[in-house]
């Protein structure tokens, strides 16, 4: 660990790396349209943001490639019935049980629905020949931990439960998300390890929202730069955990790098931006994933703002990483 | 999510987007990014392809709205939307937009900016410009040096794509006037760019040496520099030949060995310098009359009639004190404007 800066060292005066030029560029053009310093009032406004419009237009067949169900499957005891979105190739190249992608949308914890995202998980499996299920959970403030990650825990079950209906294989089953996605597919690993649920295929942690301390060198170089700065960290820890936030409580569940224990694990692939707020974190987690024993790969993919490869797809370096996420797959799943 | 392109639409369709146009291709700019990524900027923001074509600097870069790198051989259509990268240069840049209509307000912000900073990065790379490597010009001036040893020589001369093993490939060294040397290659037949007309050579004055082989280029670079001082403008006030090739002096070449260069001219260039001095045509009719086989044809060369050429060379003779006229006068005037090319400075 003597590499990454302990803790609280760092300064908010510490320059920030650069962004990448493309991403900058777009960044500046898109600046009103991100979330920088977002806080808990700016939470209903957010939900009804443009993003939210341009989703509504996403092609979720992808040129008539998936046939696409809107399933309710039942909630976590005593909780409401849980929306998945199941995108299955109408037409699949080979016989069979295809893999499954589980897919976690991000938001924050406090924004977003089984949509968002979603378009690169379709991006996979249209190349690899996969099943992509996208689970809607229950969003902070209104519903605080631990009812999203319990959400995302029970479509999974249900996932593997009922993967022949959907002409899934529940054996090969790869989790995946984004950013609060991300975070909580993380947990989710953790979860399914300790309650002996099923076994993940593997976990993609992309730019993953890990830690609530929300403290480390990054998190103050970037305050104020870029997308999703400490400010709006804070505002999505504190709507998940409210005043336990920061605190000695809290669950591994809903912070995965507060886990004591990471062996055991699927395999896991993450990557982050340089210039992020959450670089710090994924950084120490994929360390910590190896110091356990355990498989991992990471990218930390220079000059790129939290969550670059979506809101700039064409820039060079966020058609690398989108690379790097289907070659891991293909490794990964091994067709 | 949608393209960006979906996204700058999606938001304001019009002035807003041409705001943001310019946001994005003013940050590339000052983030320094490179060819690719402006091409890329344009293609994205469009929505189109996008190509700049530069055949000088050799630059040929071609961008899909996804941001693939897809270069094409095919030429550009002249009825897309296009924008110089040279104020009133060739078109360069181009949306691949078919329809031939008048450009979007946002096709034609896109196609400024984009033109202008793509003008900048070739002006700031231009001469780090790949270059092939038989145009190195270090690789040249080492084979052309004869105090580099011959190791040295014949491996640069391997990477000119020269072959020293070959006893039949010749090559030439030229030396065009305040430009880098070159090398020609000698083709079989001997038919080579030195030796017949000047296709493949540079523009301008161009001393061209002797054929021979790959380890004997510093005496044809010797050669060339010579010829070089031979040549002329070819203008009314410095009549000859831009491209002399050491091949044809003979024993002219002599000449340049007794001349020096920027020193007192010999007495006969003094008379043709009074000479010329006293009429705009007099350079140009004493060359016509050095360089052609009758007074008819010099006549012809400098497009007067027969008796006016008679006239201006009684004036010229009577100027000069010698004759132009008998064979020795025309074989002293050939000597006279030949030594004047060689003492200029």
């Amino acid at each position: 660990m003597a590499a990454v800066p302990a803790r609280g060292e760092a300064h908010d005066h510490d320059p920030a790396p650069p962004f990448d030029p493309e991403l900058a560029a777009a960044l500046e053009a898109l600046k009103d349209m991100v979330p920088r310093e977002l806080s808990i009032e700016d939470i209903p406004l957010m939900r009804q943001g443009p993003g939210i419009e341009m989703l509504a237009r996403l092609d979720l067949t992808m040129d008539g490639f998936f046939e696409v169900e809107d399933r309710l499957v039942p909630g976590p005891e005593g909780a409401p019935e849980i929306s998945l979105l199941i995108c299955r190739p109408a037409a699949p190249a080979k016989p069979g049980p295809l893999p499954v992608i589980y897919h976690v949308h991000g938001g924050g914890m406090v924004v977003g629905t089984n949509r968002v995202g979603v378009d690169e998980p379709l991006t996979w499996a249209r190349e690899l020949g996969a099943v992509v299920v996208s689970v809607e959970y229950r969003l902070a403030p209104e519903h605080p931990h631990p009812a999203p990650v319990e959400d995302v825990y029970t479509g999974l079950l249900w996932t593997a439960e009922h993967a022949d209906e959907f002409g899934g294989d529940a054996g090969r089953i790869v989790i995946a998300g984004a950013s609060a996605g991300g975070g909580l597919t993380a947990a989710l690993a953790l979860l399914a390890r300790d309650r002996k649920g099923p076994r993940p295929l593997g976990q993609v942690l992309m730019c993953p929202m890990l830690d609530d301390r929300n403290d480390t060198p990054s998190v103050h170089q970037m305050a104020g730069l870029g997308v999703w700065d400490r400010t709006a960290n804070e505002t999505g820890w504190t709507a998940l955990l409210g005043a336990r936030r920061g605190g000695p409580e809290v669950s591994a569940y809903a912070a995965p790098a507060r886990a004591e224990d990471l062996s055991g694990l699927p395999p896991a692939f993450l990557d982050v931006g340089s210039a992020e707020t959450f670089r710090d974190e994924v950084v120490a987690y994929a360390s910590r994933l190896w110091q356990a024993g355990g498989v991992a790969e990471l990218h930390v993919w220079a000059g790129g703002f939290h969550g670059f490869d979506g809101l700039a797809p064409q820039a060079a370096v966020s058609r690398d990483c989108r690379e790097a996420h289907v070659r891991w797959l293909r490794r990964l799943i091994g067709e | 999510m949608k393209e960006l392109a979906g996204r700058l639409t999606a938001v304001d369709p019009d002035a807003g987007a041409a705001v943001r146009v310019i946001a994005y291709f003013d940050t590339l700019a000052e983030a320094r990014a490179g060819l690719e990524a402006l091409v890329r900027g344009a293609a994205v923001l469009a929505g189109c392809p996008a190509r700049l074509v530069d055949a000088e600097r050799r630059v040929r870069v071609r961008v899909e709205p996804d941001g693939r790198r897809q270069d094409s051989d095919l030429p550009p259509d002249p009825a897309w939307p296009s924008a110089a990268v040279v104020p009133g240069g060739a078109p360069a840049l181009w949306l691949e937009r078919a329809g031939g209509a008048e450009p979007s307000v946002v096709d034609a912000v896109i196609l400024e900016r984009a033109a202008g900073a793509l003008r900048l990065v070739l002006d700031r790379t231009r001469g780090r410009a790949p270059v092939s490597p038989t145009d190195d010009p270090a690789l040249v001036e080492t084979v052309l040096d004869p105090t580099v040893t011959e190791r040295d020589r014949l491996h640069a001369a391997r990477r000119l794509c020269l072959d020293p093993d070959d006893p039949t490939a010749l090559a030439r060294a030229v030396a065009p006037l305040g430009g880098r040397p070159r090398i020609l290659r000698v083709r079989g037949d001997a038919r080579d760019a030195g030796a017949a007309g000047g296709a493949g050579l540079p523009d301008g004055r161009v001393g061209v040496g002797p054929a021979v082989p790959v380890l004997g280029l510093p005496g044809s670079w010797d050669g060339a520099r010579t010829a070089l001082r031979f040549t002329a403008e070819g203008s009314a006030r410095d009549p000859g030949e831009r491209v002399v090739r050491a091949d044809d002096l003979g024993g002219i070449a002599l000449l340049a060995e007794l001349i020096v260069p920027g020193a007192e001219p010999p007495p006969d260039v003094r008379d043709l310098e009074r000479a010329a001095a006293d009429s705009p045509w007099m350079l140009a009719t004493l060359h016509a009359v050095a360089s052609t086989a009758s007074l008819r044809s010099a006549a012809t060369a400098v497009n007067v009639h027969h008796s006016t050429l008679q006239d201006r060379l009684i004036h010229a003779e009577a100027l000069l004190g010698w004759p132009v006229r008998t064979p020795q006068g025309r074989l002293r005037l050939h000597l006279a404007l030949t030594m004047r090319h060689l003492a200029r400075g």
